[in-house]
């Protein structure tokens, strides 16, 4: 594996500096030059994505079949929840909490949201704003879980990994618990009243509609958005800065008038809010019962985020990436090859986790955690 | 008298500490009042229960005659109160600005007006003479200028009273003289300073009154002018002390030590550290190497002992090559290491004081049999160290290394490496932190060693150790030996051009 | 001659109370007690709000539900222990070197499958199949350890996600292995049981507690307990693990191999956790191994029982024994109306309680002072 990384490392140097000698592109930490002019690198970055796009684009317009479509609209259902859950452990551990109990909180979240739309599932109510108020359901009980941990993390000083490790356990016994109680089994079965089969005009444009717009939830599209937003505010508003410094060093915030346990609190809320929505999301479009259990989708996500060195744009990257992954154990009858390959499907499912641990061994050594994280802030100490 | 701050009848206490003690403390209007006390005699506390760091359990603060209450650096801010700690407070990967802003940040409809405060700042910057670049991030600029970030962050606030904690510490005496101006135009402006630190020749060159503190207990307030540094260093002391240590002549022997083009290269961005360095240490000599934070001294001394791996190079002790040994071989060869960070390097906090005395000797037949800890030796050898060194400790031998006073801890440190009696002792840093009484033990013993023959490497901060201790000095600078001087024919101001890369000297 | 003998009687007798006592003084003991009352108190409150008039019988059932069945009940308990304290020992000796082992249930899973694969299959070594599938199971648990050892040691990965990556390979990875060699049991979904050759033996106490079930497991597990003391406490081995878990750099400083040590550890805590599969799993009518979507739950306990103990090898085999009692009573609350998952929640509340204590034993410590004067340790 090490010797394949070297190699398409050596590919890419070898175009780097082809292109660099024939001065058509340089690039450097100061400057951009395209044919030997400057050219302003934020508009070079625009345009390198939006190219990156068009390629992807025209390759599915040529090549694109309806299982293939079938395959990416399913990785969508993964990777998004994936991206939201891992931002919720970004906003935790940026703020200077460890949160390793992501997984309780989809756990929690999905429970109570799920326990609401059973509910109201043959009401006259439209469907959609059940989903809708499930998903704030889910979200707000993720939150008030989370409290648990910020407790015994900020007030008490404990030990982050000890306190959110007592969170992953307790999320599937009180929730199975009560389910016994409530519905007199091991799981809740729910009807799926929120898939959209299609979405008028935008159904129909091509590629962008069978993978995006057809056969999906809306819940994906709020999600969407609430990365965005997500992304933004932690790095443009006054909040967002003064969590990030709390993260990287909680005395210079406390010296600047700055309030760290309130943006600590905030951060590991915000955790619970990210991570309860996206347990919902991967139950609803996934499986025909919540089951109290998370399958290890929110330690993938901590993995995404430790992979994404803690940045939004890196982790989203990661997260389609593994998000694909992923999606091979439940949409690998569909792609020829594979279904011929004739490999028992539960090989599939231990592919991310394998290939979790590849991605660590070679993004670990440098590690860009946020420096307080982990570490009970004491004003005592300065 | 118009006082523009008053302290009064402060005291401030820590579990198992009175940190201030009744102490009271005065600001006129437009000076510069220092604050003078050795290490641990509480000027930093007083200062940062005046900043809302910390609450005082007794006492008042006044502001222009009007009590008030102090209790969060944004009290401190509303009342123009300003700080610039000894450790910096900016968060390493943010910009300039954001540092400088974080905390009053403008903002519309929550989004942080950046532009608008960086146009502000750069006029502060003009107008003050603090040159930055906003968008720079602190972890990419030098020491002085993330102090000027500091001051900046001050200035922004529209701070009247500045107190500065022990700022020239990171600094080459070419930039001390800069901030003694910048100080100075503060005061022609209106403003206010308290200047804390344990340096008197700064003292005697800004200040206009001294206030002194010694032990938590407030012991007066002098007249800069009026007042020889031999009186301030007493009253900061309590007792007469000499600013020069006896030692008798050198009695040179074997080359124990020698380090031959050593380069060293960082681990992250292959920029080397230490560039083709080479020098040797004999038998009955303290060799110091002098220089500013930063420049090199750990990656030589990580090099020496092991600690980082070298890219060229050859180090050999008594004529063998150890270059590319484990970091316990060298030890074994004769080496002593009094780390720079005894938190991190030296002690292991949550084992006992017996423990920590033998972590450089539990494999050796004394200390075990078969693998098997032997624990009676182990106590008796630390009971024996107590006692050679005087080592205070709650509990004797099982006394936590944690509940250590930080002296005492690196009495325990100095203890361990010097029974070892290695032929060539290297000490980093060894005094930082430490009260006189301890800095002076510190010293006597290395004079002792270097009596006996044996090589001892000092590396230093303090130009005062290094002139008053070594009997050669050499000077670091950005990875490269640039000077090699006579401690008796060399002057202060010599050692701050070299160290400041301004002037090389020759190597012998 | 007697005179002596007497001396030493009363000396024993005399010092009985402070033995008694000293437990109490001791304020790792107290904050486990305060951690175990507030997590059977939340379960309570539980019990309250969900079904009131039987929350009393649920909690008396709880606490001293082992008591019912005499002697065999003592014998569950036991039964229960073993791998119970087992898999604490795996996680309580990583946390001593600076570690956490939250992978114990893959380690557990892949040593399972190397025991029951030499217990059903490997029957032409006779009366020595069972020895030589306990030592298959430390084999594979000491396999799935190394792994997560190697990451950490030297690739920097932290091991809290490696371990759990480790666990779910494993839970899927047991769906492959034992399909593929044959493995899966009869109309179940799990696997087979060992022959009678490669379960452990019972060496008599079966009779002594009147139970089938019982087997030198939990002997292996107090005598790993008893080696795992000396190891850590008596041996310069254990010196250089504490120092590196404490502080790697200072162990550097010290010339203590830091990598080395880290790999180590992680091996033998997967040791740890494979002879706990091997306790659990090497029976003909006990537990059976269950090829299911779930990592095995010993591992998330041994979590609780190594908490509870402050990792110390001895008192762990009390918190096992505790966590152990808590089980058997907990099997008998679906009589009382109650879903045994409150155990589960009881558990993970005395996890987070263990937590709290560093508070708690500042704020002991504090009424120690006041009201004796004297130091608690």
């Amino acid at each position: 594996m090490k010797k394949v990384m070297i190699t398409i490392k050596d590919f890419f140097s070898l175009i780097h500096r082809k292109l660099t000698h024939n001065k058509v592109l340089f690039i450097d930490n100061q400057s951009v030059k395209v044919l030997n002019r400057n050219v302003n690198p934020k508009l070079f970055k625009i345009v390198s994505i939006l190219l990156t796009f068009i390629i992807v684009y025209l390759f599915l317009y040529g090549f694109g079949s309806a299982s293939l479509f079938f395959v990416l609209r399913r990785s969508i259902y993964i990777i998004v929840p994936l991206i939201l859950v891992a931002f919720g452990g970004l906003y935790s551990e940026r703020s200077g909490i460890v949160n390793i109990a992501l997984e309780g909180m989809m756990i929690f979240g999905a429970f109570i949201g799920i326990m609401f739309m059973v509910k109201f599932q043959d009401s006259s109510i439209n469907s959609q704003v059940i989903y809708l108020i499930g998903i704030l359901i889910a979200g707000l009980s993720g939150m008030l879980f989370s409290l648990i941990h910020a407790f015994a993390s900020i007030n008490m000083k404990a030990n982050q990994i000890i306190s959110g490790t007592a969170l992953n356990l307790l999320a599937p016994a009180i929730a199975l618990f009560f389910i016994k109680l409530l519905y007199g089994g091991e799981d809740i079965l729910f009807r799926d009243n929120y898939f959209v089969r299609e979405m008028g005009f935008l159904t129909k444009i091509p590629v962008l509609g069978p993978i995006f717009f057809e056969k999906g939830y809306y819940s994906t599209f709020y999600t969407v958005i609430i990365i965005l937003i997500a992304g933004i505010f932690l790095y443009k508003t006054r909040i967002g800065l003064r969590l990030r410094a709390c993260g990287e060093h909680p005395h210079a915030a406390d010296a600047a008038g700055i309030n760290v346990a309130k943006m600590r609190y905030f951060g590991v809320m915000m955790s619970g809010l990210l991570a309860g929505i996206g347990g919902l999301l991967l139950v609803v479009p996934l499986d025909v019962a919540y089951r109290a259990t998370a399958s290890g989708y929110g330690f993938l996500a901590l993995a995404v985020l430790i992979s994404g060195q803690w940045k939004p744009a890196r982790i989203i990257v990661v997260a389609v990436f593994f998000g694909f992954m992923l999606n091979l154990s439940g949409a690998y009858q569909s792609i020829v090859f594979l279904r011929n390959a004739g490999l028992p499907d539960k090989v599939y499912s231990m592919f991310p986790f394998i290939l979790t641990l590849f991605v660590l061994a070679f993004t670990s050594k440098t590690s860009q955690a946020p420096r307080a994280a982990g570490e009970p802030f004491d004003p005592g100490k300065r | 008298m118009e006082y523009i701050i008053e302290m009064l009848n402060i005291t401030k206490k820590f579990p198992g500490i009175i940190a201030n003690d009744n102490v009271t403390l005065q600001l006129k209007q437009g000076e510069i009042l220092a604050l003078l006390g050795e290490n641990g005699a509480g000027k930093s506390t007083l200062m940062s229960v005046l900043f809302g760091l910390y609450k005082a359990e007794e006492g008042i603060i006044k502001v222009n005659g009007k009590e008030v209450k102090i209790e969060s650096p944004n009290d401190a801010n509303n009342l123009s109160i300003g700080m610039v700690h000894q450790h910096f407070k900016l968060v390493h990967n943010f910009t300039v600005a954001e540092n400088i802003v974080l905390g009053i940040e403008d903002t519309k409809y929550g989004f942080v007006k950046m532009e608008d405060a960086i146009k502000r700042i750069l006029e502060l910057s003009d107008r003050y003479k603090l040159k930055i670049d906003p968008y720079a991030k602190i972890e990419d600029i030098t020491v002085g200028m993330q102090q000027r970030v500091e001051i900046l962050k001050m200035l922004y606030r529209h701070t009247e009273i500045l107190i500065f904690d022990e700022p020239t510490a990171v600094l080459t005496p070419q930039e001390i003289d800069e901030l003694m101006k910048i100080m100075k135009n503060f005061i022609k402006e209106g403003k206010s300073i308290i200047l804390i630190t344990h340096k008197l020749n700064e003292i005697k060159e800004v200040a206009d009154r001294c206030s002194v503190l010694r032990k938590g207990k407030y012991i007066g307030t002098v007249d800069v002018k009026d007042t020889t540094p031999e009186q301030l260093a007493e009253m900061m002391v309590g007792r007469k002390i000499s600013f020069v240590i006896d030692k008798p002549e050198q009695k040179l022997g074997n080359i124990i030590l020698e380090v031959n083009n050593l380069t060293v290269l960082s681990n992250y961005t292959h920029k080397p550290l230490i560039k083709n360095t080479s020098f040797k240490v004999r038998q009955g000599e303290i060799l110091c190497i002098a220089g500013i934070e930063g420049n090199g001294q750990t990656s030589l001394v990580e090099a020496i002992t092991g600690l980082n791996p070298i890219h060229e190079g050859q180090i050999l002790l008594n004529g063998e090559d150890i270059t590319y040994q484990s970091i316990r071989k060298k030890t074994l060869a004769g080496i002593g290491h009094i780390p720079e960070d005894r938190h991190k390097h030296g002690l292991i906090l949550d084992f006992s004081l017996a423990e920590n005395l033998v972590l450089q000797s539990y494999f050796k037949s004394d200390f075990q049999a078969n693998g098997f800890l032997k624990f009676n030796a182990i106590d008796e050898h630390g009971k024996k160290l107590i006692k050679k060194f005087d080592i205070r400790s709650g509990q004797g031998v099982k006394t936590p290394a944690r509940s250590m006073s930080g002296g005492n801890q690196q009495k325990a440190i100095v203890a361990r490496e010097f029974d070892r009696n290695p032929d060539l002792m290297i000490a980093v840093t060894p005094t930082r932190g430490l009260d006189a009484g301890a800095i002076e033990y510190i010293h006597k013993q290395l004079i002792e060693l270097r009596n006996q023959g044996k090589a001892v490497l000092l590396i230093s901060l303090e130009l005062d150790e290094v002139l008053n201790v070594a009997d050669r000095i050499m000077v670091i600078y950005e990875g490269e030996l640039v000077a090699e001087v006579d401690p008796k024919t060399t002057t202060e101001n010599e050692l701050g051009l070299f160290m400041s890369g301004s002037k090389r000297g020759i190597l012998s | 001659m007697m005179n002596k003998f007497k001396d030493i009687i009363k000396k024993i007798v005399i010092n009985i109370p402070n033995i008694l006592l000293k437990p109490f003084r001791n304020i790792n003991f107290l904050a486990s007690i305060f951690a175990i009352l507030s997590g059977i108190l939340v379960g309570f409150l539980i019990m309250l709000i969900v079904n009131p008039p039987y929350a009393g019988g649920g909690l008396m059932t709880i606490l001293f539900g082992g008591l019912d069945k005499g002697l065999s009940g003592i014998g569950d308990v036991l039964i229960f222990a073993g791998p119970l304290l087992l898999a604490g020992l795996s996680v309580g000796f990583a946390f001593k070197t600076g570690l956490f082992n939250i992978g114990v249930s893959g380690q557990m899973a892949f040593g399972a499958f190397l025991a029951i694969f030499v217990g059903v299959k490997w029957t032409f070594l006779g009366d020595y199949q069972w020895v030589v599938a306990v030592l298959a199971a430390i084999l594979g648990g000491a396999l799935w350890g190394l792994i997560p050892g190697l990451l950490k040691g030297l690739f920097n990965v932290h091991e809290v996600v490696s371990t759990i990556m480790m666990n779910w390979i494993a839970v899927y990875g047991a769906f492959v292995a034992y399909k593929a060699a044959n493995l899966v049991g009869g109309t179940t979904q799990n696997a087979q049981k060992v022959t009678s050759t490669g379960a452990l033996p019972s060496w008599g106490l079966d009779s002594l507690f009147n139970s089938h079930n019982i087997d030198i497991g939990i002997i292996l597990a107090v005598v790993a307990a008893i080696i795992i003391h000396i190891v850590l406490n008596k041996t310069t081995f254990g010196y250089e693990l504490k120092a590196v878990g404490l502080n790697k750099d200072s162990a550097k400083y010290a010339g203590i191999n830091s990598k080395r040590n880290i790999i180590l550890s992680m091996v033998i805590a997967g040791a740890l956790s494979g002879l706990a599969a091997a306790t659990l799993y090497l029976n003909v009518t006990g537990a059976t191994y269950k090829i299911e979507t779930y990592p095995i739950e010993q591992g998330f306990e041994g979590i609780a029982v190594a908490l509870l103990a402050y990792s110390g090898p001895l008192p762990i085999i009390a918190s096992s024994i505790f966590f152990a009692w808590l089980k058997v009573g907990g099997d008998q609350l679906s009589g009382w109306g109650y879903d045994p998952n409150i155990i589960g929640v009881i558990v993970s509340a005395i996890v987070y309680f263990s937590a709290l204590s560093f508070v708690f034993r500042k704020v002991v410590k504090k009424i120690f002072k006041k009201q004796f004067g004297g130091e608690i340790v």
